[in-house]
């Protein structure tokens, strides 16, 4: 069912890269703006996401063909929902420190479009083995993009990285206010894309000479 | 029409699967929450009451929880205390014995209560317990709050009060701990959402430790002033931090005089949250020491051997 021209790299290495959820499909602001204000609450994040997006892939892939295609959506929010609640209840009664953290964001999980959208656009028409991957890229990507924000985050506000010390002053405590986080998301895209886009030059620069 | 069907099975399959997996993951994480919150808050106790790994808790350290209800009864509205009794001077094990107080704070009845000790860890317990000794149409019973008398022996060391005051974003969780003359000896902060940087300074020591030496006659007239922290007094605060602190027993005496009387410099960028702090504390102290005050008196009237 794989189109040729994907192989299980590419998969992966497209969450990452090409579709990575913040800063080229601009999905799942609020957790991104809201929470990011570490690396380690970024890393959390990540986890849970990663988890989630795992697991729910792997239901829609194993079940897409018993799925009614007009209640997909509904179906898609339901297995969502049900394993953001299960990663709820374990991490507060097992990680009860993250659990601290993270708050209220890990029930926001529910309603990450990124998530229902890899449900619909792949698991929904892909094998189980390749969804997983894909699921995995996307939160991989998530996670490298929300512990790049955290890290700038907490760099610029705190002066600190993982809680360590690293400047010994606090440069600009607006970093730690939930409205930076759209300036730090906004940077952090346009560098993405242009790196993406000097990447792009080159490759057909190369291309050319040969 | 049959379409209709195959999406309402399919949709209905679905929830119960959700449901099922669900609530087997509730069953197992369930005990392990409520140990974790019941450790978290058992930890704040120890740390307002100075203990920690360096310095642990006596043996003979015992916490006694007082729980205060709301009873409405015949469309009368009274206050229930639940407190634990020790009968005689003996060793005897502590039971849990309901005390009914109108709003007048006179006394109207006194209950025994079928309750263990851990039992009156869990809230429904409690309240089925209270329920089984009312008599009368109509009862409902409401919770309050609860305070802690942490004891050692026979000394009594410091009264423990959980509050709530809302705060920058949601609810501030602290607890404070009173001495026998209602002056305040520690503030944890135990649950908050403020800015970090900003609000989340409230759980450094530096604020905290402002709080500690006031009677409830200065927290009564307790206000957040907007001027920095002398150099002096946030050494002197946060004199913990720093293994090699200067400061000799007669030094702190004397700081802890000279700051005592203060009010709370505001954290910088922090205003809101830090008055919702002094508010807070300032609510619950009054309200405690007014309490605390009736209840004393019933209970030497009634001449009720308590356990604390």
């Amino acid at each position: 069912m794989l189109e040729d021209n994907k192989s299980y790299s590419n998969i992966f290495l497209n969450g990452i890269f090409n579709d990575n959820p913040i800063f080229r499909l601009a999905l799942s602001m609020c957790p991104a703006v809201g929470i990011s204000t570490n690396v380690m609450n970024g890393l959390l994040m990540g986890i849970a996401v990663l988890f989630v997006q795992f697991c729910s892939s792997l239901t829609i892939s194993l079940i897409k063909n018993y799925i009614h295609p007009r209640i997909r959506i509904p179906t898609y929010t339901l297995t969502i929902a049900t394993w953001v609640t299960v990663t709820d209840l374990v991490l507060a009664a097992f990680f009860p420190v993250a659990y601290k953290s993270l708050g209220i964001f890990v029930r926001l999980i529910v309603v990450f479009c990124f998530i229902t959208m890899r449900l619909d656009v792949f698991a929904r028409k892909n094998p189980v083995f390749p969804s997983l991957v894909d699921a995995v890229g996307m939160g991989l990507g998530f996670m490298f993009g929300m512990m790049a924000i955290g890290g700038v985050r907490e760099l610029m506000g705190m002066g600190t990285l993982l809680g360590y010390d690293i400047l010994g002053f606090r440069p600009l405590l607006f970093f730690v206010l939930p409205a930076s986080g759209f300036f730090v998301v906004g940077f952090m895209m346009a560098i993405f894309n242009y790196t993406e886009t000097v990447f792009n030059r080159r490759k057909r620069a190369r291309r050319a000479v040969s | 029409m049959k379409e209709i069907i195959k999406i309402t099975v399919g949709l209905t399959m679905t929830c119960l699967i959700a449901a099922a997996i669900m609530g087997g993951v509730f069953i197992v994480t369930a005990k392990a929450k409520k140990h974790n919150e019941y450790v978290n808050f058992q930890e704040n106790m120890l740390k307002l009451l100075g203990f920690d790994q360096n310095n642990p808790a006596p043996e003979d350290l015992q916490l006694c929880t007082v729980y205060r209800y709301l009873i409405h009864q015949d469309s009368k509205i009274s206050l229930g205390y639940m407190i634990p009794v020790q009968p005689s001077d003996s060793d005897e094990t502590i039971m849990y014995q309901l005390l009914l107080v109108n709003i007048q704070g006179e006394f109207v009845a006194r209950h025994d209560l079928n309750i263990s000790l851990t039992q009156a860890n869990d809230e429904n317990d409690r309240k089925k317990a209270i329920t089984d000794v009312l008599s009368g149409e109509a009862v409902q019973i409401e919770f309050a709050d609860q305070f802690i008398v942490a004891k050692n022996g026979k000394e009594r060391l410091a009264f423990l009060l959980p509050g709530k005051t809302p705060g920058f974003k949601t609810h501030i969780n602290f607890m404070m701990a009173m001495n026998a003359n209602y002056a305040i000896v520690g503030l944890q902060i135990l649950e908050h959402q403020e800015d970090p940087g900003l609000g989340a300074e409230i759980e450094q020591e530096y604020f905290k430790n402002q709080f500690i030496g006031k009677d409830v006659e200065r927290i009564k007239t307790l206000k957040v002033i907007k001027e920095p922290l002398p150099d002096e007094q946030l050494k002197f605060l946060e004199r913990k931090k720093w293994i090699d602190n200067d400061f000799s027993d007669d030094k702190i005496n004397e700081l802890q005089k000279k700051y005592q009387s203060k009010d709370i410099c505001a954290i910088t960028g922090a205003t809101i949250s830090s008055v919702a702090v002094v508010n807070g504390v300032k609510n619950v102290a009054t309200k405690f020491v007014y309490r605390v005050k009736v209840l004393e008196n019933i209970i030497s009237k009634q001449n009720i051997s308590v356990a604390f």
